[in-house]
This record gives structure tokens, C-alpha cells and sequence, in this order.
């Protein structure tokens, strides 16, 4: 009952106007940046965080959100109909949902995809609206070393599914840490890292960081090659799938719903290793799996519903514990604080407007994406056709504009311009930057949680021990890190190893 | 990792190369956590999470120099084959030389020249489109950051904007 009313009061926040026009919004941008390849989420989140200082909490966060979950559903359409990945979560839909295009069947590609999304996102939501709030009642109870032992996990995990080397991913994880703590030292004021630079007093923007990397970087990234674009040009037709179509497609449906909804919760996981895991699982369940890479709309269902829930589940340990499992949540995060946020166990019971507000938003904005994503196919289409000589200059300088907006400083514009420069050589070197922007954020929190840690236990290391949660997180965590020494374990590392790209 | 089975020495490793650039960082964050204070156990100083985080860095720093030493890998040269490598030197190029032109010469002075060459040097745009886009756009912008969302963008020393 209590939740029904929670729910209820969260659709009053929702449907207000000015919150309906953010969702809208956020829901377009993300689809756009969804069906454009070469721009993804990271770009475009961090771009529009700055303008979500304009209005509540409330309706920036909602705009950030829809920008996520929208760009789930927008990456799915140019993988259908060009073969490229609009963004890192559709890798896979490009297999199977390309040759249903080639085959004539773009329409029944683009339906299931659109339906089995909305399916996906609605289930993740209402877990969400369950579980989050008895989490976060688990969490309270939480203690620094509790937090410290969870975000190394996190950290962990997400360097273990980073593609390439591991040892690379860590030093970057590292990297991302000490940049995290450049600025005044927050216990004892002391600047650090600071060069004498008054601008760095505050540490360097989390926007310009991501901006740089993953905007200016991925631009760079494609000026290199002839970017062609194979669009199925055909009329799309029966947008609805057949019954056929549905039964086919109920079991990967489901399977890839509740696989994608958990692997989203676990930290460093997220919509990447869930659509990559659900298209493994219904390979190896089908009767026929020589049907996958050839137009199984089964290749198409499970992973884009994979994809969404995964899409939901990511928010339970922001919005319960305070830790980003993911580069998206982590902007998200910064979104929060933005607004003198901070998102964590007792948000639910502070600020139930707010969480319950996004929750209800989120069931808006699904089915505004239902309707962008269907009768709109046409548009989304045309924009197939923007050419890449244009759109990149364009990218650049909303990038350069948004970090300016964000900070009111023309440094910030240099530090983007130095990070995308510096994104770009470590990409050609093969150093992945998620596990960077996930370290860069968790950095500050997990110094402090580790100093506080030590200061009440008087030094004890063993308080990390003898705490369970704390202790189980640390021993999965040094499972991860000596698993890939292990032949067996990194074969499977290395299958599930994801590039978190844009 | 094309060339990568010549197992043997050679200086033009990338990952050699990568490896020693991260062990210098390492060093150096040693030396800052050093230098910063590292307090007791009990109660630990700035410099303190910075220290152990530089001496983690040198250990995967030294893990992909023995890796690059022991199994090879890709020379700088192979990293950049068969892609156009002077576009992205032209956008860095563009992309330097307008963050030394924006406080002097403002935003709209700036970003002007900056559209039009990346418009015309990436993959050239014609110059009836690519000059109507390259100031159209950031006129644009300006004007909606300025008039409806207040924000002031740099002017420079003409004031322009």
C-alpha cells in the first residue's frame, strides 16, 4: 500500500509540465544520440549536465535518465538498418538485426526491438520500485568500510570486463583515482596536485574529463577511417510483429528482462555485458542455433530487452547506496551533486519526491519512447543520412560550449581539449577510459571512506575483514584480479570483455 | 596486434612505451604522496591514499613492460596503419590553436575560423554550405546562451559578443 502511494505521489511529480517537457526531452536526445553513431549517452549526458542546473533537480535528473534509457532504444535502429552500433549496447543486435533488414523483415526487427524494450524497461522499473527502497533500508546500516570494500569491488569488476589487457584497465583505474584527488584534500584542506593553479583548487570538472574522453576523443577516433554507411533504404513496413514473431520471441523476452535487470545492479556491470550475455544465452538454448547471425528475431529480442532492464537495474546502487555501478550512473551522480544532492540510502526517505518522481518518469518516458521509436521510424531514418563531415564539427563545438556552460571557465575548455587529446592516444594504445571516469568519481569517496575507516577502527586492517559484507566484496574482488592469470577464467574474460566506447 | 609474434627487443613498442609512460606517472605520484605527508595508520595524512595508489600504478606499469618486454607488441607505426592519420593531427591542430585564440579573440572570433576549417579539412564540405554552417552555428548558439540562457561567453579583448 505504502508503495502504491509512493507511486503515486512519484506520477504527480512526473506529470507536472515542466517535468513531462525535461522527459520528452531527455527521451529525444537520447534516442538521437542512440541513432547517431559516433555520439553516444557519455557524450551527450555530460554535454547536458550543465543545463540541468537551469531548473529543479527533479526535472534534470529525469532529462539525464531519459537520456540513458532513450539512447537504449535508439541504438537499436542503426544497428538494424545500417550495421552500425549506435551505441556500445547494440553491438549485438547488429548481427542479427541487420540480416532481418537485408531479408526484408527491418519492420518486425524494429518492432520486437522497440517492444521488447518497453517490456524490459517496465519490468526494471517496478523491481526497481521494489527492491531499491528495502536496499537502501539494508544500507543505512553500512559503514565506511562497508563503502570502501563496495567500490573497490565496482572498480574491479569494471576493470575485468574492460576489453584488453587487465593490467591496463587497472592502471588506468589508478589513473582515474589520482585525478579524482587533485584539489583540497577534504579532511585537512591541503591542496594536492594543484601546480599553483587557483583553477585546480577544486579539483578538475567531471565534465570536461568525460567531455574529453569520450566526446572529443571519439571524434578524433573517426576522422580516421571512411565511415560508410550501408542503409537499408527499403519502405519499412508491419512494424508489428507477428504472431510468429511473439511466441518466437517470448522466452528471450523474459530470459534477457531478468538476466539484464541483475547484471545491471551489479557494480561495473551494466547494459554491455547484459545484451552480449543474453545473445550467448539464447544461442545456446536454441534448437536451431545455426539460425543466429542470420535473422533470428530471437538475436534481436533478448538483448535489446537485456539492454533496457539492465538500463533500470544500474539506478538501484546509485539511488541506494550512493555508488555508480557504471560511467552513465557516475555522471548521473554528478548531476546529483550538482544540485547539493547526494544520492544514497536515506534519499528515499528524505527527498521521496525525487526518487519516486524519477521512478514514475521513467514509466512515461517509456512509453514516449514506444511512440518515437515507431510511428517516428521515418525521421530517425532521414537522420541516418546526416553526413559524418558535417555532424563531427558540430559535436566539437556543442562540446566546447557545454564545458564552457558548465563551469563559466575557459580552463575547463582547455582541460577537454587536453583530455581528448589524451582519450584518443590511449585508445590507440588500446587503454580503455571507462575504468578512468569510474575511478575519477568514486576517487574522493573511496579516500575518505578508507580514512575514515581507519581512523575509527585505530588502524586495524582487519576491520575490512571482519565485517561480512566488506569481506565478501574483497575476496570477490581478489577473485577478479588473480581469475585472469587463470587459463579458463580469462578465456571467459576475454568473451565477455566489453568496449564501453560512447 | 598484427606484428606481433617478433618477440624480440625493439624500441618502437607501443606497449613498451605505454608501460614506461604509466611507471614515470607512478613515480610521480609516489613522490607527490611523499611529499604531501603520508600520516600514521591511525590517522592517515593527504598524501597517504595518493602513495599507495602511485606504488599499485608502477606494479601494472611494471606488469605491461614485462609483457611488452617478454611476448612483443605493436610498433607505434602499426597502430596507425591503413587509417588517415592526418585528420586527427589537423582537428588536435584546429583544436590547439583555438584554445590559445578564445580568451584573446572571444567565442564568436574564435569558434568561426574553428568550424570552417574542421567543415573544410576533415572531409571537405562545400564552401556554399560549409560557410553559411560555420557561422550560422555559432552565431546561433551564442544567441541563445546569451538572450535566453544568460550565460555570458567569452568576448575577448575586442569585446565582440
Amino acid at each position: 500500500m505504502e508503495t502504491l502511494l509512493n507511486v503515486a505521489h512519484g506520477f504527480g511529480v512526473a506529470l507536472l509540465p515542466i517535468n513531462l517537457l525535461y522527459c520528452f526531452i531527455g527521451v529525444f536526445i537520447g534516442t538521437l544520440v542512440g541513432v547517431l553513431p559516433g555520439i553516444g549517452p557519455i557524450s551527450a549526458m555530460s554535454l547536458l549536465l550543465p543545463i540541468t542546473l537551469s531548473g529543479t533537480p527533479e526535472s534534470g535528473i529525469i532529462m539525464m535518465a531519459g537520456i540513458y534509457y532513450g539512447s537504449m532504444y535508439g541504438g537499436s535502429t542503426t544497428s538494424i538498418l545500417v550495421n552500425i552500433p549506435g551505441e556500445a549496447a547494440s553491438v549485438v543486435t547488429c548481427i542479427d538485426g541487420h540480416q532481418m533488414a537485408k531479408q526484408g523483415r527491418a519492420g518486425p526487427a524494429l518492432g520486437i526491438a522497440a517492444f521488447g524494450s518497453f517490456i524490459a524497461g517496465t519490468f526494471a522499473l517496478i523491481a526497481l520500485m521494489l527492491v531499491a527502497p528495502k536496499l537502501a533500508s539494508v544500507a543505512i546500516a553500512f559503514g565506511p568500510a562497508e563503502y570502501f570494500s563496495l567500490m573497490v569491488l565496482g572498480l574491479v569488476v569494471l576493470t575485468f570486463l574492460t576489453q584488453g589487457s587487465m593490467a591496463k584497465a587497472l592502471l588506468m583505474a589508478c589513473i582515474g583515482i589520482v585525478l579524482g584527488l587533485i584539489g583540497l584534500d577534504s579532511i585537512t584542506a591541503q591542496p594536492r596536485l594543484t601546480f599553483g593553479r587557483v583553477e585546480l583548487i577544486d579539483g578538475i570538472g567531471l565534465v570536461p574529463v568525460v567531455m574529453g574522453l569520450f566526446g572529443v576523443a571519439e571524434v578524433l577516433l573517426n576522422t580516421e577511417q571512411l565511415i560508410k554507411r550501408d542503409v537499408i533504404n527499403a519502405r519499412i513496413t508491419h512494424l508489428l510483429p507477428s504472431r510468429a514473431d511473439w511466441k518466437a520471441s517470448a522466452g528471450p523476452l523474459s530470459r534477457g528482462t531478468i538476466m539484464g535487470f541483475f547484471l545491471g545492479i551489479l557494480p561495473g556491470g551494466g547494459a554491455v555485458v547484459a545484451s552480449f550475455g543474453s545473445y550467448a544465452l539464447e544461442k545456446r538454448l536454441s534448437k536451431t542455433p545455426e539460425r543466429f547471425g542470420n535473422g533470428a528475431i530471437e538475436g534481436v529480442a533478448g538483448p535489446e530487452a537485456a539492454n533496457n532492464a539492465a538500463a533500470g537495474g544500474a539506478f538501484i546502487p546509485l539511488m541506494t547506496l550512493g555508488i555508480p555501478p557504471n560511467v552513465v550512473m557516475a555522471l548521473l551522480l554528478g548531476a546529483f551533486v550538482i544540485h547539493g544532492l547526494q544520492p544514497g540510502p536515506l534519499m528515499i526517505t528524505q527527498n521521496p519526491g525525487l526518487f519516486w518522481g524519477i521512478v514514475a518518469s521513467m514509466y512515461i518516458g517509456n512509453l514516449m519512447l514506444l511512440v518515437l521509436n515507431l510511428p517516428m521510424i521515418g525521421m530517425w531514418v532521414q537522420l541516418l543520412k546526416l553526413p559524418y563531415n558535417i555532424l563531427f564539427p558540430l559535436i566539437i563545438l556543442f562540446t566546447i560550449i557545454g564545458v564552457y556552460c558548465s563551469g563559466n571557465n575557459v580552463f575547463d575548455v582547455y582541460v577537454m581539449i587536453a583530455f581528448g587529446v589524451i582519450g584518443y592516444f590511449m585508445r590507440k594504445l588500446g587503454y580503455e577510459p571507462a575504468p578512468l571516469v569510474l575511478a575519477f568519481v568514486l576517487g574522493p569517496m573511496l579516500e575518505n571512506n578508507l580514512r575514515k575507516s581507519l581512523i575509527l577502527s585505530q588502524g586495524n586492517l582487519m576491520t575490512f575483514i571482519e565485517r561480512p559484507i566488506s569481506a565478501a566484496c574483497l575476496a570477490l574482488a581478489v577473485v577478479l584480479l588473480i581469475g585472469p592469470l587463470l587459463p579458463a577464467l580469462r578465456r571467459k574474460r576475454e568473451m565477455v570483455a566489453l568496449d564501453e566506447g560512447v | 596486434m598484427s606484428d606481433q609474434s617478433n618477440v624480440k627487443f625493439r624500441l618502437n613498442n607501443s606497449e613498451l612505451w605505454g608501460g614506461l609512460i604509466g611507471l614515470a606517472l607512478g613515480g610521480f605520484v609516489i613522490w607527490s604522496g611523499l611529499k604531501l605527508r603520508l600520516g600514521t595508520i591511525n590517522d592517515p595524512g593527504s598524501g597517504y591514499v595518493l602513495f599507495y595508489t602511485g606504488i599499485l600504478m608502477c606494479l601494472f606499469a611494471a606488469t605491461i613492460i614485462i609483457a611488452a618486454l617478454t611476448e612483443g607488441g605493436p610498433t607505434f607505426g602499426s597502430r596507425w596503419q591503413n587509417t588517415r592519420w592526418t585528420k586527427p593531427v589537423i582537428v588536435i591542430a584546429c583544436l590547439t590553436a583555438f584554445s590559445f585564440a578564445l580568451n584573446p579573440l572571444g567565442f564568436l572570433l574564435s569558434s568561426i575560423p574553428l568550424m570552417l576549417l574542421l567543415l573544410r579539412l576533415i572531409d571537405p564540405v562545400r564552401w556554399q554550405l560549409a560557410i553559411p554552417i560555420a557561422v550560422l552555428v555559432p552565431l546561433g548558439m551564442w544567441w541563445i546562451l546569451k538572450r535566453l540562457l544568460l550565460i555570458q561567453l567569452p568576448s575577448g579583448i575586442f569585446e565582440i559578443g
